[in-house]
């Protein structure tokens, strides 16, 4: 998987390059700036002029986000993780809002780890993050939970807990 | 004091203005001086005051410069570094040198406006590249390592004209002892002053103001110049935490700098027997020499002269260091000179880095419509 060859450099002044050569033949080139600005330019194979995009750090990361194959939604995003050295092991965090079916249930009335595999790991609440909620945690209407699991486990969650 | 209130407003407006049209503000800067100062309305004069901003910025500029110089660097290419830096000194340096002194300027006024008219502006040239989205160019590779080694020769620039009447051995002597001082205390004091960087109270920036300004007037006291002394502490210092370094000196930069280039325009006086038609001489060639070195580069380095006119479009603009060079040892004669030139270059340069975009799209599309009447089925 990582036999492509990035290259990585660092010019003065300017930030760093770091440009790899894909399998047909395109080049991509990203440019962290000094300024904190990042650059993306894609040079089509045979072509002599690149398009470019410059990008602030967050939309850099979500750009990131959609690349690695997570879903992102309008109000739900995810992030996968892809570990190659671990046989592949790719691992989602999810982030979704709580459906009529849950309010008022405690986590362990859910059974959401018996039931789907999936844990939630943090609620955020009124722009206040519950890290590691206890079994007993009741949702609210109107908290955003932080699932993780594997991909199939986290649809699971949504289709069989978060019941719209 | 008056005076150095609106011209800190004018700037402020002016800085705005260039960041909407997205052209450096450097020959606004020196605009501004000039039309508010001496050889304009008169509002502002430049005194004890405005002298010590202008120091303080040129002091920060040149400490900037140092923290860049990481000297561990590792140059992907030396040999080409070393050829494309050497064509730029040759003929840059040449043609103004020679120019200047045709002209009619003494040998030694010559030599600055030489300097000047070499040197391009790293920060015009940067901030135009990254503007541009030109990154990914082959050429700006070349353009930057082009810019790492102008650096270095201004460094040695700066030694030779201060060294002036003293006695080389003895002034090299102290020069070598301050530098091995500083990274003594850079090598040893590496824990402790990252441990200071890190600390989220006032004591970071105080201690990067203090450390360059202490530097300074310790290099006053030695007799030796300051403005070496602050390179080799940006230098030293860059073998800590560069980046903290930048971020706690940069509030600094940005105002006094500003201020430099303001104050450097209040005291240009243009009203002296200046003759026209060698300033403008001066400029036309500054703009031309650039054509010559940047197509001796661009075909020595890539082969191609579509590469020169690249490497030509983004080099033409002149700034800080030039300016640096004026106020450091220029006579007033010089100093006009050198600021026309760099209002001139200035935005000269920012247009044609701006259109050479245009220009290289032009002739690519061209040259694929023709590939396409010559081969139709191939094209896409």
């Amino acid at each position: 998987m990582f036999d492509m060859a990035l290259r990585s450099l660092n010019l003065p002044g300017v930030g760093t390059k770091y440009e790899f050569e894909t399998d047909k033949g395109d080049t991509v080139a990203i440019f962290f700036t000094k300024t904190g600005a990042i650059q993306m330019y894609t040079l089509q194979k045979g072509c002599k002029t690149p398009s470019a995009a410059e990008m602030s750090p967050v939309e850099a990361r979500r750009l990131g986000n959609i690349l690695t194959g997570a879903i992102i939604e309008a109000d739900q995003e995810s992030v996968e993780i892809a570990f190659s050295a671990l046989a592949d092991l790719r691992i989602t965090i999810h982030t979704i809002f709580v459906t009529a079916a849950v309010v008022g249930k405690t986590i362990e009335e859910l059974q959401i780890r018996a039931k789907t595999g999936a844990t939630v790991i943090a609620v955020c609440r009124h722009d206040r993050n519950i890290i590691n909620p206890p079994p007993a945690f009741v949702f609210e209407e109107g908290d955003a939970a932080l699932v993780i699991g594997e991909s199939d486990q986290i649809r699971t969650f949504e289709n069989e807990i978060m019941v719209k | 004091m008056e005076g150095f209130i609106i011209a800190l407003f004018v700037c402020m407006v002016l800085a705005l203005i260039s960041k909407y049209l997205s052209v450096p503000a450097i020959p606004f800067y020196i605009l501004a001086g000039v039309i508010l100062g001496k050889a304009g309305l008169g509002i502002v004069s430049s005194n004890e005051i405005t002298h010590f901003f202008s120091e303080m910025g040129l002091i920060f500029l040149l400490f900037f410069m140092g923290l860049e110089l990481k000297l561990e660097r590792i140059i992907a290419d030396p040999s080409k570094v070393l050829v494309s830096g050497l064509i730029g000194l040759t003929v840059d340096m040449g043609i103004g040198f020679i120019s200047a002194y045709l002209l009619g300027f003494t040998l030694m006024e010559s030599f600055i406006i030489g300097a000047a008219f070499y040197i391009t502006s790293t920060a015009i040239v940067i901030t135009s590249l990254v503007e541009n989205r030109k990154l990914m160019m082959r050429e700006t590779e070349t353009i930057i390592w082009l810019m790492v080694f102008e650096d270095m020769v201004l460094i040695i620039i700066l030694a030779l004209l201060s060294s002036g009447n003293q006695n080389l051995i003895l002034f090299f002597a102290k020069i070598a002892l301050a530098l091995g001082f500083m990274y003594v205390i850079a090598h040893y004091g590496k824990e402790f002053l990252i441990s200071i960087l890190d600390r989220d109270d006032e004591l970071p920036i105080l201690f990067t103001f203090a450390a360059v300004l202490s530097t300074a007037s310790f290099a006053l006291f030695l007799g030796i110049p300051e403005t070496l002394m602050v390179i080799a502490l940006g230098a030293a210092l860059a073998t800590t935490d560069p980046d903290a370094f930048e971020q706690h000196a940069r509030p600094f930069k940005d105002v006094f700098l500003v201020l430099f280039f303001v104050f450097f325009g209040v005291t240009i006086d243009f009203s002296g027997n200046l003759n026209w038609t060698i300033i403008a001489i001066v400029c036309l060639l500054a703009i031309f020499s650039k054509l010559v070195s940047g197509m001796l580069i661009g075909l020595t380095i890539h082969g191609s002269a579509m590469s020169g006119v690249e490497i030509w479009t983004n080099t033409i603009s002149r700034g800080e260091f030039s300016i640096a060079l004026a106020v450091l040892y220029g006579s007033p004669l010089v100093g006009a000179t050198i600021a026309t030139m760099v209002i001139v270059t200035s935005i000269v340069g920012s247009f044609a880095a701006k259109y050479s975009t245009w220009m290289r799209r032009g002739i690519v599309s061209h040259s694929r419509k023709r590939a396409l009447i010559h081969r139709p089925h191939t094209g896409r």
